[in-house]
């Protein structure tokens, strides 16, 4: 399948600052990239970039073949971008907005009406249709900047921290719509929020100062050997890594720890299954077994860390 | 394209005080200035008078409208264009397959409609004396079109500041010293005995002043329209370079 996004040796640098170096990577219609990074790392820098804002230093963006320096108007044609703040007009009306926005992606006049209504819809929308924008809730806000995006059904998406600020009722109604758009096109989400990226996306790049630090699919790597359980009758640590199949066990004091907790590091051969029979067995009262990083945590410090052994 | 920016830009001055404010502002402004001219031709002789109605007329209405144009399209500019780009809606058109070009002939339309409808009060204001007194309709229509043409100007150089800054105030600022120079280059001429007639090419005033004596000369629209391309070719330069800031 042709690459919906080429990024090659994207670089960009303010004055004497250089904010981003030499990023490279594609992306394929049905896949969700986070950009994930600290603050600072360059992330939205980098979508402006992608999303034909700013001109990279050196390197090129193609969307669909099209070059973003030059041929921005075809590139921009099937992309939609909703930026850090929400480009919302307070004065106008979100069926009005909706409708200009539409037009302005270049549908059609007779397939403007039908359109907004569909947008309204996917990020519901359809309650607050007259009411100004100005008037309206943070929440709703986002859901009419990331509307507009939508509008005119994008192949690529990019969407700049598109979570920041909303109820968790909120983040989850954007989660699962964001997981709803990568069935039907190439999404790209910034975040600095693990948890965010872990559960929307399906691939991961992860920036520091300006560099990719890793790149590559979520969700497809070995089970973790470092797991973390709960017990009703907590045992003395010895005690638990006297089974054969812990190579170590510590208590667990870090703030979502607490008596009983334990981080477990699996010995060599033994799966988490195997765990959880012999603590079960054990009759220490099992309450919960899970990984002690998530995967997506993992690859994120380990990438960190890399980089700062390396430096 | 154009059309759909500049359709946004205009129903949001009239969704907003704004363009009521502007109007009502002018119209009262406007319709004082004409009591006062009218006041002075009450009970006078015809021998008695220096000037003709007519003329008075335009000089002082459609030249105070002037200066209130002069005012007005600046913080309109801002608003357009600064406002956006300080609010981050700039960044979602330059997302969209729009050029630099239609962007601006987008925003310049919006102003240069919004400014028309501004030059309507002076001329229904002078109009309104038909029947009660010898109205030349000639002469205000000439006056009105040599004020739009100075409002276009106005604007394209607030344009052209908007596009040096996202912050509005800032940009009203740097219009308003634009265009004290360019109200004020001429003077040069009493400080300075020389040749000063490129100096007084570039003062707009010198320009309207021949439309609001009723005559329309081709180099005074060929000023108007060859300042306002500038202006307007400056703002496309730095608009086209803010993608590469």
């Amino acid at each position: 399948m042709e690459a919906l996004l080429q990024v090659r040796g994207v670089a960009r640098r303010f004055g004497a600052k250089q904010v981003l170096h030499g990023i490279d990577f594609s992306l394929r219609p049905g896949e969700v990239l986070g950009l994930l990074g600290p603050n600072g790392a360059g992330k939205t820098t980098c979508l402006q970039i992608l999303a034909g804002t700013l001109a990279p230093s050196s390197g090129s963006v193609a969307i669909h073949g099209h070059d973003m320096v030059r041929a921005p108007r075809a590139a921009k044609r099937r992309l939609g971008y909703l930026p850090e703040r929400p480009p919302i007009y307070p004065e106008m009306r979100v069926d009005d907005y909706l409708a200009h926005a539409a037009a302005l992606h270049g549908l059609p006049t007779r397939d403007i009406a039908k359109a907004v209504q569909r947008v309204k819809r996917r990020c519901g929308l359809q309650q607050v249709g007259p009411r100004l924008l100005g008037k309206l809730s943070k929440g709703y806000r986002q859901r009419a900047g990331l509307a507009q995006a939508l509008v005119h059904e994008p192949d690529l998406v990019i969407l700049d921290e598109p979570t920041d600020g909303l109820d968790p009722v909120q983040i989850r109604e954007v989660r699962m719509l964001i997981g709803d758009l990568g069935r039907s096109c190439g999404v790209i989400v910034s975040s600095h929020v693990l948890s965010e990226v872990q559960a929307v996306c399906n691939r991961v790049v992860i920036l520091r100062d300006g560099r990719v630090l890793h790149s590559g699919p979520l969700g497809d790597s070995a089970p973790t050997r470092a797991l973390r359980v709960r017990l009703r009758r907590p045992p003395a640590p010895p005690q638990i890594e006297g089974l054969p199949q812990v190579a170590a066990a510590v208590p667990d004091n870090t703030p979502g720890g607490g008596p009983g907790v334990f981080g477990i590091e699996l010995a060599e051969g033994f799966g988490a299954d195997q765990l959880a029979k012999a603590l079960v067995g054990a009759g220490w009262g099992l309450l919960e077994l899970t990984p002690a990083r998530s995967d997506l945590e993992r690859i994120f410090f380990e990438s960190i860390g890399a980089e700062e052994s390396g430096a | 394209m154009i059309a759909i920016l500049a359709r946004r830009d205009l129903a949001s001055a009239f969704q907003t005080p704004l363009a009521w404010l502007l109007l009502a502002a002018m119209q009262a402004t406007l319709a004082w200035i004409m009591l006062r001219v009218l006041d002075r031709f009450t009970g006078l002789e015809p021998l008695e008078r220096s000037a003709g109605l007519n003329l008075e007329l335009a000089h002082n209405v459609f030249g105070s409208a002037s200066v209130l144009l002069l005012l007005a399209a600046p913080l309109l500019a801002a608003r357009a264009l600064s406002q956006e780009r300080r609010d981050g809606t700039y960044a979602m058109l330059a997302a969209m397959p729009l050029s630099p070009t239609q962007l601006l002939l987008g925003k310049f339309l919006a102003l240069a409609l919004l400014l028309l409808a501004l030059c309507a009060p002076p001329l229904l204001l002078c109009l309104s004396l038909i029947g009660a007194a010898p109205v030349d309709p000639g002469l205000f229509v000439a006056a009105a079109l040599g004020l739009w043409l100075s409002g276009l100007l106005f604007a394209a150089v607030g344009l052209f500041a908007a596009s040096l800054t996202a912050q509005p105030a800032l940009a009203v600022v740097i219009a308003y010293g634009l265009l004290t120079l360019l109200s004020v280059v001429n003077r040069a001429e009493q400080i300075a005995a020389e040749q000063t007639s490129l100096l007084d090419w570039l003062a707009w005033n010198q320009h309207l002043f021949w439309f609001l004596s009723g005559v329309v000369r081709i180099s005074d629209l060929v000023y108007f329209l060859l300042m306002t391309t500038m202006f307007l070719a400056f703002a496309h330069r730095r608009l086209a370079n803010l993608y590469f800031r």
